[in-house]
């Protein structure tokens, strides 16, 4: 009998710190906590960042298995998944751009995904976000966003039909790209936190614009929401906030509709990613949109005209072109197609 | 042992047992939270001071690489050298497209960007971009004789495009570069896209290589067909019957070939779609071709092309002369 009590009791001793032992060195976090005592300040930055990112990575997962989080709603399926990878040039003091991209299916999506990563390899610290508009992630997207090495996070939302074959000029049907950039926005709701330390802006980027790098640092500093021309929209050569002596955006210089409350181009604002964050209610309008006022749809719900920071040498310069890319003309596949599909195009 | 002496180590082992529970918990619940270490630390003056440092050594970066436009041409990298020949003209979106394929080419090392526009004078719009972009370049301009320039409103394959100005390029590259120099030459089109794989795959070619071009010629790809590491023939819909049937961006030159042949250079008398074959006839045979991206399975470039923008308004305003100030470049 007192074999057996002692037996317990040694037992009793030593249980409480094998589990500590396996839980402590299970736990990336702990791991983080140890290199970190171990190195310099300086010298861990780079390291200690990654994890950071590795155990903010891990612990997301964590958190959604063990709690279920409230999944997306039936009507809209989204399958989500982000990779941090370390991309060039990533400063932990420069203010993240979260550059939210929709896209769609269509022979030049690679192609313009291709030359946009391109570009986007260049802007240090930048998020980019890309929603297919596609009831799946495509293996397309996928890889090319593996390779890229860009900082990105793949989602998708599939827009109902009307949508997708281009129905908007019909004001009760939704613009092309509003589901998904509604869900970018909703991503950044969902997995950043409100703080006065979080920096960064929200920036919607469509796949066949052309931007300039000094566009990026133009917008890295904007508080509310931020604007600047944008060449070859509404028919001009570019359309540009109307800015006063005293710095302030005063009205718009367009040709079509100059009275909207926002009469400016998707790419021709930014927006601080903590106003995203303080007013979840402010999403793009789903149905009922006038032609052009799909910006206004969303800005309304966050500034004033009044508080709007102009850039670009106070919208001056164009640092941003709205290009548009042919179809190409695919007369020669055919009925039954010429060429093999399982060569990716 | 004595009855007091096994109560007290009794509550001695509960003691520790009590504790060493609590203090597992705690530790537990603390990995639980998330944690903010580092933004902690961000209070601390010395760390703002590191982070003014490292924003004015980053903008340092960026001016750096802004002022970098060296037009004499880099000192001999080990690299061969890319000379990519980019005939350009003026129209509204010239800015845009030089813009995003000097931010492609920027990624590629050891590359030469040759731009050569269709224009009696060299304009301050591709001046001011080529100096900024930060790539090494030579900065050409000549035109296109008035009977083979394409009128407005004719279509774009009515006349070929590009001619002199290519020819012009290669006329450089003969006065420029000597037999010792190693490199290839590529002809890339402003509104073409390009991965940056596509100028690995170019960069050791021997006398001409080759690979696949997307959405060109009615179809989602052309490509060479390839048999046991040999081109053997050509895989496209249209004008089959061509000697070389493929696009501008489906090949790359090896740059000691092309002085060896001091007459090579593409005819303005070229019938449509014939090219590309006006130049590479007087090259290389179909057998000594080379083909890349996975022996002409991959597709690295497409042909894309750009909508003329519309300009219905900014008409109709500089009918009523209110067109938008043309001091503010496009």
């Amino acid at each position: 009998m007192p074999r057996r009590r002692s037996v317990l009791t040694t037992l009793l001793i030593v249980l409480p710190w094998t589990i500590l032992l396996t839980i402590w060195h299970q736990n990336p976090a702990t791991r983080y906590l140890t290199i970190l005592r171990k190195e310099t300040y300086e010298n861990s930055s780079a390291k200690s960042l990654q994890f950071l990112i590795n155990m903010t990575k891990i612990k997301e997962e964590q958190h959604t298995a063990c709690t279920h989080q409230q999944e997306v709603t039936p009507a809209q399926q989204t399958a989500r998944r982000y990779v941090y990878s370390r991309p060039p040039g990533w400063s932990r003091w420069l203010p993240t751009i979260y550059v939210i991209t929709p896209t769609y299916t269509r022979p030049v999506q690679k192609a313009e995904l291709t030359r946009l990563a391109n570009t986007f390899l260049h802007v240090p610290n930048l998020h980019w976000i890309v929603v297919e508009d596609s009831p799946r992630r495509t293996n397309l997207v996928d890889s090319l966003l593996e390779r890229s090495g860009l900082n990105f996070t793949h989602l998708n939302v599939e827009s109902p039909k009307s949508v997708r074959i281009g129905l908007a000029k019909d004001s009760s049907h939704t613009p092309r790209g509003t589901l998904q950039r509604n869900l970018g926005l909703r991503w950044l709701r969902e997995n950043l936190i409100l703080s006065d330390s979080l920096e960064g802006v929200v920036y919607f980027a469509d796949d066949d614009n052309t931007y300039s790098l000094e566009l990026f640092e133009e917008m890295r500093s904007t508080q509310k929401v931020s604007v600047w021309p944008v060449a070859f929209v509404g028919g001009l050569r570019y359309e540009a906030p109307k800015v006063n002596t005293a710095g302030k955006v005063v009205g718009w210089k367009t040709v079509f509709d100059p009275n909207r409350p926002f009469a400016i181009d998707m790419a021709g604002f930014a927006i601080n990613v903590r106003l995203v964050l303080k007013r979840p209610w402010a999403n793009f309008q789903l149905s009922g949109v006038k032609g052009g006022y799909q910006e206004t749809s969303l800005l309304k719900e966050l500034v004033t005209i009044a508080e709007l920071e102009p850039k670009a040498a106070n919208c001056t310069k164009v640092l941003v072109w709205h290009t548009r890319t042919e179809k190409p003309t695919l007369v020669n596949e055919g009925r039954q197609g010429f060429t093999d599909l399982k060569v990716e195009v | 042992m004595t009855m007091k002496m096994k109560m007290k180590l009794k509550n001695v082992f509960m003691l520790y047992f009590l504790v060493s529970i609590c203090g597992l918990m705690y530790a537990l619940t603390q990995l639980g939270q998330p944690c903010d270490c580092t933004l902690h630390s961000r209070q601390s003056s010395d760390l703002v001071h590191s982070r003014d440092r490292t924003i004015s050594r980053l903008q340092g970066e960026l001016k750096r690489l802004q002022a970098r436009g060296n037009p004499e041409g880099p000192p001999k990298p080990a690299l061969p050298t890319i000379y990519t020949v980019t005939p350009t003209y003026t129209r509204l979106v010239q800015k845009a497209e030089l813009t995003r394929l000097s931010q492609t080419l920027l990624h590629v090392p050891s590359l030469h960007w040759v731009v050569v526009e269709d224009s009696p004078v060299k304009t301050s719009l591709v001046s001011e971009l080529l100096k900024r972009s930060g790539l090494p370049y030579t900065h050409l301009c000549t035109q296109t004789p008035k009977d083979f320039k394409l009128q407005e409103g004719d279509p774009n394959w009515l006349k070929p495009r590009g001619v002199e100005q290519r020819n012009l390029a290669l006329q450089w590259l003969r006065e420029n570069r000597g037999p010792s120099d190693e490199g290839v030459v590529y002809f890339a089109d402003d509104d073409n896209t390009y991965s940056l794989r596509l100028f690995e795959e170019m960069r050791f070619t021997k006398r001409v290589s080759v690979w696949p071009v997307g959405l060109v010629g009615g179809v989602r790809f052309e490509r060479p067909l390839v048999e046991r590491g040999k081109v053997t023939g050509f895989y496209t819909a249209w004008k089959p019957n061509r000697p070389f049937p493929m696009d501008m961006a489906g090949f790359a030159v090896s740059l000691p070939l092309l002085l060896a042949n001091p007459a090579a250079r593409f005819h303005l008398s070229a019938q449509r779609g014939n090219l590309e074959s006006s130049l590479l006839q007087t090259l290389v045979s179909i057998e000594e071709l080379e083909p890349r991206a996975s022996n002409c399975t991959k597709v690295l470039v497409w042909h894309t092309r750009t909508e003329k923008p519309k300009m219905k308004q900014e008409d109709a305003l500089i009918l009523q002369g209110l067109g938008s100030d043309p001091s503010i470049e496009v």
